[in-house]
């Protein structure tokens, strides 16, 4: 039996009455630990996470509030110069970056909701049993293992104009084979999304399946005797059955699109113009290619905000069609049970 | 209560971490990096010091590189005690860490770079001046072209001993000018129109793919030059590449598109690709190309950039060896690296295998380009224009200049709306600049 | 779409209640499979294609009539790709495998340790330590850039591999990801084993680790991935070409004035070949691992 199983989770442990713990829930020692010994075991990663992690959050706030070229001797004190200029459209900081945050606001538009789909068409297709389906499988992953130097390298060749299979093979079966997929819009996003759909759905397809594999099998009996459809099944078992994952999924897809860098980098080089160069582009050409750090610093609070303020929204999202869901879920149940 | 203590012991390890890291950014804040006028190196011309390894970077990656390495094996051969490792990136690339890598003290003993960005790296305390080692050499104004001698000088002192001059050209396949009945390369609008018309009228349907990328600006460039335009104000105050030489070079360049004479939307590279495929007759390109189109055994010449826009005129850079600034110098190193670049200068005629045009003039004149590629080129050295050493410049350029030519090139903007947006959007970076390097 | 929505049940379920489907013939099965086959042909072609091409000419590489079977097949790519003296690929992937493999070592021990007085022991500030992790959970990594590069320059750490193993370490992700897994654990074995003398630490060592190798196997796994195909941060940290990472290598080969694509075809093959054989092996095992720890919130 699966160590994750709701019955484990909700039996009393046992000695749960030492005060320590208030044995509220399973899984809590009864015997209460040495002060020092939490800490110790949290040290070494405290001391990386502080350094690495917690120090540069702040530490990006107070380089933002200077003129941070990093070859320079001394770095003044500029205040909110760099917000100020990042929201003034017409200054040479802030017009490059909102252009930089719109083809970042494309590239996720376009990617997530396939990001969220197509890996899911994936592992629904997947999850059966037939001969060679963990070779399949592993076909569908294998790109995503590859990162993304290779994937963007071999795509800039395939998809060249004039020398690249893709036009070559849209020209056989009668499509326009001329297409300058890298240096013409919409041409390039399409692109860019496609090989990134490509690249990466392997890895949601993965998460997807396991929770598919979790969804006890008694629930689609159940919703079969009581003579629901597939589509039934699918919207009252299946998406349900997904929804631990799904918030996660969610949230994690946009951020990864959101952070793209590479594909863009390697396979447009920002272009054509600076149509595909994204936000992480900007941002680490003006801080680590300019050297303009305080400008730069600024520039990704600016883009963790805007990244947050869409997380939240995707949390409100889930939270209210949770508890639809749940409701829905638990529907079928008593359904099945009457 | 020792669990109280330790408690709070962790909490200061962890806040110590902290504190350390900062404190050794504030004391960074005074001693690494800087703008200050740097020290020059005293000139030695032999180095009989211990066995050093000097950490040579540059960008020699098209068709010069082989030359390049070529000429640092036969020194490593002839230096005992001295042994030269290349690291060669794409010169974007080399452009970027360089001033990282010099601040980090990860830099390089000895590199090359070009004479537009010399301005840039000696402004951030990257390189420091060589004139010692060019007085050493005996090198002075005389021994170059006055154009050159000018741009490697900043603020006062002179930061690059120069290698090399390398200009745009005009390559054309002689079979499809031979089909085409094209007896001499076009040198003019008038017989470079002819020639476009002749080589399609001989079935080659695209003779002259446009690039919308490298080169483009280099093109662009050339094209307003040659129409008696300035891209950019002397003193670095201003962009001027939307002036009306400027727009009519890029509308020559869509031209060139619209008229059908080059397909659209050319990738990146894939106009050389082609024209080594013997897909497209003519391409501009630079005369560093030379050793790669030999090797292809592609049936071609090259022959100055036509003067289609105006007088003649051409894009020009200049290969320069510099000194890195070091943060602790190894006085072993930097004599060695002053033995190596000595070398290289004397050496520059065997660079002109590489395609190059030796910079010193007793090297060019020295027979050294009798029956190569470029000797007609070469000969048009008086048309060879250079950007001017602003600081910062290169940055600019491609994020502005670049951009605006790929866009009129690629149809996505007009090429006087390019132009003009990008031009204004470049003066205001430069006017930043002059600040920030303080004129 | 109805073959689609048919997978959503598990075969385990038996064939389904519909009429059609309990009649459905194998043939009409072993079409759909085929199908799926067929896809997944299509969905790797480019990477055959880019083996192909590694054993192409130059030429052929450049060519514009794509083909399948290299005419004639060479190695020449890797040839030349070997020898060029800037271009050490050899390194390369040495210094990613290394990178890789310390940087999941020091992810599975340092989240491991810290994941399990989360989960499993009370102390004050514990809900501010995890409120943290979680915390930075959600800050998108591109806030840290800037400073981090600055204070892995502090500690002398650029253009060394010591600035992609550590500072990539400090993972909220492995962290959140050990403590979900420990709390799922039962924990009679724990209790048992403190109530018989043994402390924390042995408790840890001896009890727990061994129940949560899948879980730390999977995260180390996720780990030397996400780490090998780190792209921003080696393109910018490392600077000498003995230093860099295969990512960060690649974007050198494709060079601006030459573009050989047999020899980037070669590189791409080079960094590619390793890791999939290494995923071959365990992709089952990442699957299982993931679905038995669990990403459930």
């Amino acid at each position: 039996m699966s160590p994750s199983t709701a019955h484990a989770v909700d039996a009393p442990a046992p000695g749960a009455s030492a005060p320590a713990t208030g044995g509220r829930r399973h899984g809590r020692s009864p015997i209460a630990p040495a002060p020092a010994t939490p800490w110790l075991f949290l040290a070494p990663f405290l001391a990386l996470f502080g350094t690495f992690v917690l120090l540069p959050a702040g530490l990006g706030v107070w380089i933002s509030l200077h003129d941070w070229d990093y070859t320079f001797v001394s770095h003044p004190f500029v205040g909110l110069r760099n917000y100020l200029d990042l929201l003034d459209p017409s200054s040479t900081s802030g017009g490059p970056f909102w252009e930089s945050m719109r083809a970042t606001g494309v590239f996720t538009a376009s990617s997530v909701p396939l990001l969220l789909v197509v890996p899911l068409l994936v592992a629904l297709m997947m999850n059966a049993r037939f001969p060679g389906r963990n070779f399949l499988r592993a076909v569908y992953f294998a790109p995503y293992v590859l990162g993304v130097a290779v994937i963007s390298v071999l795509w800039r060749y395939l998809l060249d104009t004039n020398i690249g299979p893709v036009n070559h093979y849209l020209g056989l079966v009668g499509l326009p084979d001329a297409t300058a997929w890298l240096t013409s819009q919409p041409a390039a996003w399409v692109s860019l999304v496609a090989v990134t759909v490509w690249w990466t759905l392997g890895f949601n397809a993965v998460i997807y399946l396991a929770a598919l594999q979790d969804i006890p099998a008694e629930l689609y009996e159940a919703a079969q005797v009581d003579g629901a459809s597939v589509a039934q099944r699918f919207w009252n078992v299946t998406l349900p059955g997904l929804r631990p994952v799904l918030m996660f999924v969610t949230v994690n897809t946009i951020i990864m699109s959101a952070n793209m860098f590479g594909q863009s980098y390697l396979m447009t080089e920002g272009g054509p113009g600076r149509s595909t160069r994204t936000a992480i582009m900007r941002i680490a050409d003006t801080g680590l290619s300019s050297f303009q750090m305080g400008s730069a610093a600024a520039m990704s609070y600016v883009l963790t905000l805007v990244l947050m303020l869409l997380s939240g929204v995707v949390f409100w999202l889930f939270r209210d069609r949770d508890a639809v869901r749940t409701r829905a879920n638990v529907r079928t149940r008593e359904k099945v049970r009457s | 209560m020792t669990k109280h203590l330790s408690r709070r012991g962790a909490a200061r390890t962890l806040t110590g971490t902290a504190v350390v890291a900062l404190g050794a950014l504030a004391l960074s804040a005074c001693s690494s990096g800087g703008a200050a006028q740097r020290e020059a190196a005293e000139f030695s011309a032999t180095y009989d010091g211990p066995a050093v390894t000097l950490s040579y970077w540059n960008g020699f990656t098209g068709g010069d590189g082989p030359f390049m390495q070529g000429l640092v094996d036969r020194f490593n051969e002839e230096h005992d005690n001295i042994t030269v490792e290349s690291n060669t990136v794409e010169w974007a690339e080399f452009y970027q860490k360089l001033p990282a890598a010099v601040t980090a003290g990860e830099g390089p003993d000895v590199g090359v770079m070009h004479v537009e960005q010399l301005s840039s790296n000696a402004a951030r305390g990257v390189i420091d001046p060589v004139d010692p080692l060019l007085d050493g050499l005996g090198l002075t104004a005389d021994d170059f072209t006055s154009a050159i001698w000018d741009a490697i000088e900043h603020d006062g002192a002179r930061y690059g001993v120069p290698l090399d001059v390398h200009s745009l050209a005009m390559y054309y396949n002689t079979e499809h000018f031979e089909d085409a009945g094209i007896a001499e390369a076009p040198t003019d609008a008038e017989s470079f129109a002819e020639a476009l018309d002749a080589l399609q009228e001989a079935g080659y349907e695209h003779p002259f793919w446009m690039p919308a990328r490298w080169p483009g600006h280099l093109m662009f460039l050339s094209g307003q030059w040659q129409g008696g335009g300035e891209p950019y104000a002397a003193d670095g105050s201003a962009a001027t590449f939307d002036s009306p030489e400027g727009v009519a070079s890029l509308e020559w360049m869509r031209s060139v598109v619209d008229d059908g004479y080059s397909p659209g939307d050319v990738a990146q590279d894939a106009q050389y690709v082609a024209f080594k495929n013997g897909e497209t007759s003519i391409t501009f390109d630079g005369i560093w190309q030379i050793n790669d189109l030999e090797e292809s055994g592609l049936p071609y010449a090259a022959a100055p950039v036509p003067a289609v826009l105006g007088e003649p005129a051409v894009w020009a850079s200049s290969h320069q060896f510099f000194l890195p600034h070091q943060q602790s110098p190894d006085a072993d190193k930097v004599a060695a690296a002053q033995v190596f670049i000595a070398w290289m200068s004397e050496h520059s005629g065997d660079w002109a295998q590489a395609g190059m045009i030796p910079a010193r003039e007793s090297v060019r004149t020295s027979g050294v380009l009798d029956g190569t590629v470029q000797e007609p080129i070469a000969e048009a050295i008086d048309t060879m224009r250079f950007l001017p050493p602003v600081p910062g410049l290169g940055t600019i350029q491609s994020e502005t200049l670049e951009v605006a030519v790929a866009d009129g090139v690629l149809g996505v903007r007009s090429p006087e709306a390019a132009l003009s947006e990008e031009s204004g959007r470049a003066t205001s970076l430069m006017e930043e600049n002059l600040a920030r390097f303080g004129g | 779409m109805t073959s689609i929505q048919d997978a959503a049940t598990p075969p385990v379920a038996g064939p389904g209640g519909a009429a059609d489907d309990t009649l459905r013939p194998a043939r009409r099965r072993a079409l759909r499979y085929l199908a799926l086959y067929l896809l997944a042909l299509v969905f790797v072609s480019p990477l055959l294609y880019m083996l192909v091409t590694s054993f192409k000419t130059r030429a052929e590489a450049a060519g514009t009539t794509p083909s399948w079977i290299p005419d004639p097949f060479t190695l020449q790519a890797y040839g030349h790709l070997l020898a060029a003296p800037d271009t050490p690929v050899l390194t390369w992937f040495a210094n990613s495998l290394i990178a890789a493999g310390l940087n999941a070592a020091l992810v599975v021990a340092t989240a491991s340790l810290a994941a399990y007085p989360l989960a499993r022991m009370e102390f004050r500030g514990k809900r501010v330590v995890f409120g943290l992790v979680i915390a930075m959970l959600m800050v998108p990594g591109v806030i840290l850039v800037i400073p981090n590069y600055l204070i892995v320059s502090e500690l002398g750490w650029l253009n060394s591999l010591t600035a992609i193993i550590v500072p990539t370490a400090a993972s909220a992700f492995g962290v959140f990801f050990m403590r979900q897994f420990f709390v799922n654990l039962p924990g009679e074995l724990e209790e048992a084993a403190l109530l018989d003398g043994a402390n924390r630490f042995q408790v840890f060592v001896q009890v727990v680790v061994p129940l949560a190798r899948p879980a730390m196997a999977t995260l180390a796994l996720l780990a030397f991935l996400t780490n090998w195909n780190d792209f921003l941060w080696p393109v910018y940290v490392l600077f000498s070409p003995e230093t860099r990472t295969l990512p960060a290598g690649l974007a050198t080969l494709q060079g601006a004035n030459q573009v050989r694509y047999d020899v980037l075809m070669a590189g791409a093959v080079i960094a590619s070949v390793p890791v999939m054989l290494l995923f071959s092996f365990l992709q089952r095992f990442i699957i299982e691992g993931v679905s038995r720890s669990g990403l459930k919130g």
